[in-house]
């Protein structure tokens, strides 16, 4: 009789523990985040679900859009900053849509259809040299910038920097989004072209410029990385600009043909339910969309600090706008025609 | 007996149930349709509006049409229920210029294409979308081909709405639907108040009250009280007929009683045993009388209570034989030619009551014995036709004048003469039968010709059993 008991304790003590080791399910996630920048993330994910083994796989916007259109077998969850193209593949019908208590709960302007949501809030920076600061008043707006570009033309040239706007999805769209805002964008770029800019694919690429000194200044570069990258670098200076700051979110969604759907929806689910975007707040600089999370990293308290010149961009079909290959090409031309435009010598050369 | 044969209340909710499904029907068809056309059109105008946001931004650049999608355009074509959003703009070989089509549908879309702005509805990818193409003529330095520009959207919105619609209108027909039903529950009530006034009307009434019902009613109800109406007075009748009869009979009965008291009166002041014999000799033939009309009292009231269930086929002929010959040796008939005429061989087959033909038979014979003069002829005899046999007898006496004709065949009723020494009940009795056999009594007579009467029965086919 006591031994019968015994035993059944045993039994009930195994089996919460038995039933998930026996067979993990596997998830696959292709995104374009930093993996050190999410890692507390997937490291929360994975000691909340240990029956889930989860295989991430941080890669460059345009290889995730590529294997989310073509993969076989298709990733589970996809993740990407470059917004137009993951609005692009919803839009195709790459999405599952979503249906649980988190995700109804998430806020409207950041998901669209219950199809894809922006869960993260990364304010689009400029860095620049502490060297830089030494000889000017370091840019605090979009025009400050175009002004010291142009007085300080010698000095700058060849140590500015930003995104390459074919190399990457994130570049093209935050040119593409400057560009809607103001028409002396188009200034700032001929200004860039005339301190003969880097084009860089990734901010990443941009940091380790900065750091190492070949560059003084860098444009549009996100937030997210570069605050994480200055606290190990001290001489590297973030501005948040402060006539507008545009915000991007990475964007995730399950795929359609996911493998294993099941786990895909508790990793969406701990992404966008407040343990996750606890997670999100208080260990990366990534900054939760929720407004309960509490931590440093929250678009609450940017808000707060920057007061009312955030401007996310919107999730919603107007993104789809950036992919049209036909306005991209005419953005691409005129790109090319406004970078040269200050270096061409003779006017009557014709434009690229 | 009465049949409970469901209410009008219940009549009037399957009817109501009948026609408010049947119109319903129709109507939520109808609602629907529309809800769904209303639907895509406010929708339908979403189209029309990107698309003319896209037209506005065609231009011509070297001799290519070049168009910077308005980001607005796609936020026209998702609306607010964010559906998925498709366009193409085709040059005028069908070749996409921009859009995010695949190619099969841009060839359907650029042959289905005829010139004019059309919609369609159609799959793409396993989902519904509604297209809105439309061509654009604009004006370049080197060229002026037409743009084809499509643009569609999911279709989710348009069955949302739709939905909506249609629920609403749903709901405004079952409210309407339950406020008919009260009402018509308050009309049938108010309908039938008048049943319910008629019915009160007719419980306060006593039961010997055989008065016309003085009621208001309506038009529906006007034949029910009119046909009551004809009951009670038929009732008054039956009673009045009842209690004359009554008297009659009291009197009747009361005359020979008399006769039998003053002559026993008179034999018991005298001493003279011839007297005596004298007064017997009456009290004897009162009594007779007496009886007799007593006999046919009793034979009337079973006649006329009678319910002629104890018919059976019977001969007629072999009957009227019988009676006849009967009565021929009775000394009564002594003075008069009483004879049957000749009858054919074949059976006049009727369904009867014996005891009452023969009563029958018996009180005619009776009856032209004592109101014709001695020496009269007597002649029974039967007829024949298709559907009746009628049994007639024919006397050789004075007749009946015209005017008492109709009245023969009642009570007490003498053919005007008093002479006779007949009750005024033969008649009766054979109108009586007569009725009882479903046959119909004729009385015919000229003056000086004698009286016919006949009675025609309905003659039963040879071969029924």
């Amino acid at each position: 009789m006591t031994q019968c008991l015994r035993l059944g304790l045993i039994l009930l003590c195994l089996l919460p523990v038995a039933v998930p080791a026996q067979s993990p399910t596997p998830l696959t996630v292709e995104a374009a985040l930093d993996l050190d920048v999410v890692a507390p993330l997937l490291e929360a994910f994975k000691r909340a679900n240990p029956g889930i083994a989860l295989t991430y796989h941080d890669r460059s916007t345009l290889d995730v859009d590529q294997r989310a259109r073509s993969a076989n077998p298709a990733p589970d969850v996809v993740i990407s900053s470059a917004m137009p193209w993951q609005m692009a593949r919803v839009n195709e019908g790459l999405a599952q849509p979503l249906n649980s208590e988190v995700v109804r709960n998430w806020p409207t302007w950041a998901k669209w259809r219950n199809e894809v949501f922006g869960f993260t809030f990364e304010p689009i920076v400029t860095v620049y040299r502490l060297d830089l600061a030494r000889h000017m008043v370091p840019p605090s707006t979009h025009a400050d910038l175009q002004r010291l570009l142009t007085v300080y033309q010698d000095l700058l040239r060849n140590r500015v920097t930003t995104y390459s706007p074919t190399g990457s999805g994130i570049g093209v769209m935050l040119f593409q989004q400057d560009a809607r805002y103001s028409p002396r964008f188009w200034d700032l770029v001929a200004t860039m072209g005339q301190a003969n800019v880097s084009l860089e694919n990734s901010t990443k690429a941009m940091l380790e410029g900065l750091t190492d000194g070949t560059y003084w200044l860098g444009y549009n570069l996100l937030g997210s990385y570069a605050m994480h990258w200055v606290r190990r670098h001290p001489e590297l200076i973030v501005q948040i600009p402060q006539d507008y700051a545009l915000v991007m979110m990475r964007m995730a969604f399950v795929h359609r043909d996911a493998p294993n759907p099941a786990a895909a929806k508790v990793f969406m689910d701990f992404l966008l339910g407040i343990e996750g975007q606890r997670v999100l707040a208080g260990d990366t600089p990534l900054f939760s969309v929720l407004p309960e999370a509490i931590g440093p990293y929250t678009a609450q308290r940017l808000r707060d600090q920057i007061g009312e010149h955030l401007y996310p961009i919107p999730i919603n079909a107007s993104l789809l706008a950036f992919v049209d290959p036909l306005r991209r090409g005419l953005f691409m031309k005129r790109w090319d025609r406004e970078i040269d435009i200050l270096t061409t010598v003779s006017p009557d050369a014709p434009p690229k | 007996m009465i049949v409970i044969d469901g209410t009008i209340r219940q009549r009037l909710a399957a009817w109501l149930l009948a026609t408010v499904g049947v119109l319903g029907a129709f109507l939520l068809i109808e609602a629907y349709t529309s809800a769904e056309r209303a639907a895509d059109q406010s929708y339908d105008s979403q189209l029309e509006a990107a698309s003319l946001t896209i037209a506005e931004a065609v231009q011509w650049q070297d001799g290519q049409p070049v168009v910077e999608i308005p980001a607005a355009a796609f936020q026209i074509l998702a609306t607010d229920q964010q559906e998925r959003v498709f366009y193409t703009l085709l040059n005028a070989a069908g070749k996409q210029v921009t859009g995010n089509l695949n190619a099969a549908m841009i060839a359907t879309l650029h042959t289905a294409f005829s010139g004019d702005p059309m919609w369609m509805f159609t799959q793409n990818n396993g989902a519904r979308i509604r297209l809105y193409g439309r061509e654009l003529r604009s004006a370049g330095w080197e060229s002026t081909e037409p743009v084809q520009i499509w643009v569609g959207h999911t279709v989710s919105g348009r069955e949302v709405l739709a939905n909506e619609l249609f629920l609403a209108t749903l709901t405004r027909f079952l409210v309407m639907v339950v406020l008919t039903a009260l009402l018509s529950l308050l009309a049938i009530r108010m309908a039938l108040h008048p049943v319910r006034r008629l019915r009160r009307a007719l419980r306060k009434r006593d039961a010997d009250d055989v008065s016309a019902l003085n009621a208001r009613v309506p038009g529906e109800l006007y034949e029910l009280v009119e046909t009551l109406n004809a009951l009670f007075e038929r009732q008054r009748q039956g009673r009045n007929t009842l209690l004359r009869f009554t008297a009659d009979a009291s009197h009747q009965l009361k005359t020979p009683l008399a006769g039998l008291q003053s002559a026993s009166e008179l034999a018991l002041l005298s001493d003279n045993p011839e007297d005596w014999r004298q007064a017997l000799q009456t009290v004897h033939h009162s009594s007779e009388r007496t009886s007799r009309l007593a006999s046919q009292l009793l034979s009337l009231a079973r006649l006329r209570h009678g319910s002629g269930e104890t018919r059976e086929r019977l001969d007629l002929a072999d009957l009227l034989r019988d009676t006849v010959m009967e009565w021929a040796e009775r000394g009564a008939a002594q003075n008069h030619d009483l004879g049957l005429a000749r009858l054919s061989t074949e059976p006049y087959v009727i369904l009867g009551e014996p005891w009452s033909l023969r009563e029958m038979v018996g009180n005619l014979i009776d009856n032209a014995l004592r109101h014709t003069p001695a020496g009269c002829e007597i002649t029974l005899g039967l007829e024949r036709t298709a559907e009746l046999i009628t049994l007639t007898i024919q006397d050789s006496g004075p007749g009946v004048s015209e005017d008492v004709l109709d009245r023969l065949h009642q009570p007490f009723e003498r053919g005007g003469r008093q002479d006779t020494a007949g009750s005024g009940l033969g008649l009766a009795i054979v109108d009586s039968t007569a009725r009882m056999h479903n046959a119909t009594l004729l009385i015919r007579s000229e003056p000086g010709q004698g009286l016919w009467i006949g009675i025609g029965f309905p003659a039963l086919p040879e071969d029924q059993t």
